[in-house]
């Protein structure tokens, strides 16, 4: 036995077989090189990298220039420009140019122009939507910006309901999500930076931060690790997440993924940082603390008592979920004189009939309500409604009616599964439904004792966890000076410092408030 | 490869300990059986005998409610102490013996009184099952047969019967408050007595006025349990010496601090006309002043025991809320009456009891400037000799709901 597992381990990997790569050594020198004063030989240089003809979106356009008497050629991709744009403001314009002047800048009439002289630089404005323009006897490219992708328009979020406060979302264009930012922090301190983070499909993102108050070291360690990637593309935050957070197999997310801009740009004033990129109709907040995920922006745009209403609850709903298919089972198989008599010997007699032990039961349930919701998940919307008749009377009523397991650990299980829904973060909600299987096999082979300390454990490891260099559970533990926003929320004239955990350039966002007097 | 290794041997390890050691007590709800009452009476020689009182789970439940199963299974045998009775009765009870939900150990008169009782007792706090709260009942039979004629009508289920009695015979001090707990405790003070309640489901045909009464001496009619709990078993340094009335039980628990006091409605022969009883509710919201004094080699006890008194009943309709001089009548005769019902109690426990069941040793503790001399003085044989001086002080609360009576002469009209 043990001489086999030790040739499963000891088997050497056999040598792979080698990829057969096609080099593209030749294409690089030629993206390498300037543009030449020949409008011929420019225009054979892009349709060949273009592939003309058999591209179909890209159009070469060939006309005169009378105003300069001087050939020209206009090279755009046309789903991804405003047709109408270049028509309007380049070629009309070109045309009917009546002036003397002799420059490009003064007859082409787009709102952005500028020169460029590597073929390389041409080809990454071109794929961003924006038009070239060439003329003969000159060895310079013209840039006309031009873009317009297509994308949905900005609607509702979904995912991060609110009943009070700003109802917009990102949406997958970077531009209107900068946008939306710059709606809520009208200053010139903001600053959106852009950073290519891929080689192939020169991926940008977008790093938005207050430069007054954000902290400098934090920037950079953010901007070093988005530079570190060598990768043909990523193609949105979801990806990027994974390849710049500090621990990528850990439960507990470390970056806050949020599709309100609301959630953003308040982050961003108290010195975050916010990464933007096209195709995420999302953001990034780094770095992130235990708290960023238990928080909604509600609990602040509801009044001091009703947000904190939300928060116990929610700390409530949280513990119910961690613990209580746990609880359950330790306390039936090791402790069950902690229940009422009544109660015990109804679980008794419910259980008598079941023919799994408790553990099984509670596992079958756990899984069955996690297909569930996965399925309900994925399920096309035509036949939505099957799944809830499936889930309800199959998995509650007939269960229960086969002697498969006891009403008690439906109602249990279905308990758990509710309560997991009052938190709201996706990777938080994951974290905390996956920790409870630890609990659960823990619960069931030590009893409270083995419950008690998966949960220390479980504790221990929150501490240990860092996001950019911020401890998980700050400004709790450790402590910092904050706006004490952690389990409940203070009095909105109470938060007057930034979190310190950040190191911000500027601590104080609210001024002294003496007792009892509010501001303004 | 060595990092595979070293994962795979750790997950081996960690297996491993988790076979070995997991689960070792774990054990399904559905597999014990639960002992609610333990009845201990005395066998052959230095042996005991040991009823169990099962409960079944199933009986009256709503899954497997539709059983013909009985409430509740009896089994009495032979066993030399509680601990190796369960492995005993699992001769016959298929599910493992659980004291989970013991709620009440009940002893017959007859073992109580045993000079041993004691050293059986003492099993229990070596089982780690059961709890020191569990109620404990001391009956004048055998506790196997008060086991076996206990038929509770509509409490059918024993735990739900044995709580419920217990906590509201003890409201109204009938009972004492009795557990093992006290128990322990007080035979480990060596100052007072304990005070278990006594229990019956036999009658007897003496006749005695109500409040008086023993257990068994309740008439009752109709179709019902013919269990009764009433009046209490004294215990002396951990075993039974006498008994007292439910009456006494409920007047010794007027002078006992470490209990709750009860509210209770009690009568009392009408000063105002002796064909009628006035009923007044008797309740204790201070507590007692004990203090402590000694003279001439003899030991003063000075108790003050202030209540408060809700007549209820105006049969002679005097009106008393309106008429203060009959009020203070009242109240000076109430004050004579309960003093000689108190002194009576304190002489008999002095004569016959030779110690005290009011937890009076706790509070005269503090006249003692060391332990060692509280010790030396030995409570429990200076009491017979103490003189006590027993004062009421009776404050009248409300006169009923409606305080006012019309006159009689004009409803007669």
């Amino acid at each position: 036995m043990y001489s086999l597992l030790k040739k499963m381990i000891n088997r050497k990997q056999q040598a792979p077989t080698p990829f057969i790569e096609k080099s593209s050594k030749e294409d690089i020198t030629l993206k390498k090189q300037c543009i030449t004063d020949k409008l011929n030989k420019t225009v054979d240089i892009f349709s060949h990298i273009y592939s003309v003809g058999k591209n179909n979106d890209v159009i070469f356009r060939k006309f005169h220039v009378q105003a300069l008497k001087k050939d020209a050629a206009l090279l755009f991709i046309n789903t991804i420009t405003d047709t109408d744009h270049i028509e309007e403001y380049i070629l009309k314009s070109i045309q009917q140019y009546s002036g003397t002047s002799q420059k490009v800048e003064d007859i082409v009439t787009t709102p952005g122009i500028k020169k460029v002289q590597v073929i390389e630089d041409v080809i990454i404005e071109i794929n961003k939507g924006n038009a070239a323009l060439f003329i003969d006897g000159e060895s310079v490219a013209y840039i006309l910006s031009v873009s317009n992708f297509q994308g949905r328009g900005i609607e509702k979020a979904e995912n991060e309901v609110v009943v009070k406060g700003p109802k917009e979302a990102f949406n997958e264009k970077a531009n209107t999500n900068i946008s939306l930012i710059r709606k809520k922090i009208k200053t010139e301190s903001l600053v959106v930076e852009s950073v290519t983070v891929s080689k192939r499909s020169k991926n940008e993102v977008y790093i938005l931060y207050l430069k007054d108050i954000v902290n400098e070291e934090l920037l950079s360690d953010v901007k070093e690790r988005l530079c570190m990637s060598d990768v043909d593309s990523i193609q949105n935050l979801s990806m990027l997440e994974q390849r710049i957070e500090d621990s990528t197999k850990s439960l507990f997310p470390t970056i806050l993924y949020t599709e309100r801009p609301d959630r953003a740009s308040s982050f961003l004033e108290d010195g975050y940082i916010v990464l933007l990129m096209d195709n995420s109709p999302a953001s990034l907040v780094l770095p992130a603390t235990f708290w960023s995920f238990f928080h909604t922006s509600e609990d602040h745009y509801l009044r001091f008592l009703y947000g904190n209403f939300t928060r116990a609850l929610r700390l409530l709903a949280m513990f119910i979920t961690l613990l209580i298919s746990a609880l359950y089972i330790a306390i039936t198989n090791y402790h069950a004189e902690m229940l009422p008599p009544d109660l015990l010997l109804a679980i008794s007699s419910t259980r008598e009939i079941v023919a799994f032990p408790a553990v099984v039961e509670v596992f079958l349930m756990e899984f069955a309500f996690e297909l569930i919701k996965e399925a309900g998940l994925r399920v096309p919307s035509p036949i939505g409604p099957t799944i809830g008749i499936v889930g309800a009377l199959i998995l509650g009523q007939a269960a229960v009616q086969a002697n498969l397991v006891s009403p008690i650990v439906v109602i249990v299980v279905a308990l758990g599964g509710l309560t997991s829904f009052a938190i709201g973060d996706l990777a938080l909600n994951f974290a905390v439904r996956l920790s409870r299987f630890f609990l659960i096999i823990s619960a069931s082979l030590f009893g409270l004792y083995g419950l008690t300390a998966m949960f220390s454990i479980g504790l221990f490891y929150l501490v240990s966890l860092r996001s950019f260099g911020v401890p998980y559970l700050a400004p709790m533990t450790p402590k910092y000076t904050s706006g004490k926003d952690t389990l409940f929320r203070r009095l909105i004239f109470h938060e007057m410092f930034r979190p310190g955990y950040l190191k911000p350039q500027d601590m104080k966002k609210a001024g002294e408030v003496s007792d009892g007097k509010k501001q303004g | 490869m060595k990092k595979l290794l070293w994962i795979l041997k750790s997950v081996i390890i960690l297996l491993l300990l988790v076979m070995i050691s997991g689960c070792w007590d774990q054990m399904e709800v559905d597999r014990k059986a639960y002992v609610v009452g333990i009845g201990l009476d005395k066998g052959k020689k230095e042996k005991i005998n040991v009823t169990y009182l099962i409960s079944n789970p199933e009986y009256a439940s709503q899954q497997g409610g539709n059983t013909n199963e009985p409430a509740t299974e009896i089994i009495t045998f032979e066993a030399n102490d509680l601990i190796t009775s369960r492995n005993i009765a699992n001769s016959v009870i298929a599910k493992e013996i659980s004291y989970d939900m013991l709620s009440v150990i009940i002893v017959s008169k007859q073992l109580a009184k045993d000079k041993n009782f004691i050293r059986w007792m003492y099993d229990s706090t070596k089982d780690r099952e059961i709890k020191r709260n569990t109620a404990f009942l001391v009956t004048k039979e055998k506790a196997s047969s008060f086991i076996e004629q206990n038929e509770p009508k509509l409490e059918t289920r024993p735990h739900k019967y044995f709580t419920l009695i217990f906590e509201h015979a003890g409201e109204t001090g009938l009972i004492p408050r009795s557990d093992l707990m006290r128990y322990f405790r007080i035979t480990e003070a060596d100052g007072d007595l304990f005070l278990a309640a006594l229990g019956t489901n036999q009658q007897t045909n003496q006749e005695r006025s109500n409040g008086h009464l023993e257990a068994g001496e309740f008439k009752i009619k109709g179709k019902t349990n013919k269990t009764n709990l009433m009046g209490s078993a004294v215990f002396k340094e951990g075993r039974m010496i006498g008994e007292l009335s439910g009456e006494e039980t409920r007047l010794s628990l007027l002078l006992n601090d470490t209990v709750k006091s009860p509210n209770y409605t009690t009568t009392f022969q009408d000063p105002f006309n002796k064909d009628y009883d006035i009923t007044a509710k008797i309740i204790k919201n201070k507590r007692n002043n004990v203090s402590m004094q000694q003279m001439n080699g003899k030991t003063i006890l000075n108790i003050k025991v202030p209540l408060t008194l809700e007549v209820l009943t105006d049969h002679s309709m005097v009106n008393y809320a309106k008429n203060k001089e009959k009020r203070n009548q009242l109240k000076r005769y109430f004050t004579t009456k309960i003093t000689e019902k108190l002194n009576k109690l304190v002489i008999k426990t002095q004569k016959d009891f030779k110690g005290q069941p009011f937890g009076w040793s706790l509070q005269g503790r503090k006249y003692f400037l060391t332990v060692d001399e509280y010790e030396k003085y030995d409570w429990m044989k200076s009491y017979p000799n103490m003189e006590v001086n027993m004062s009421v002080e009776i404050r009248f609360g409300e006169f009923g709901r409606q305080t006012d009576l019309p006159k009689i002469k004009q409803v007669r009209d």
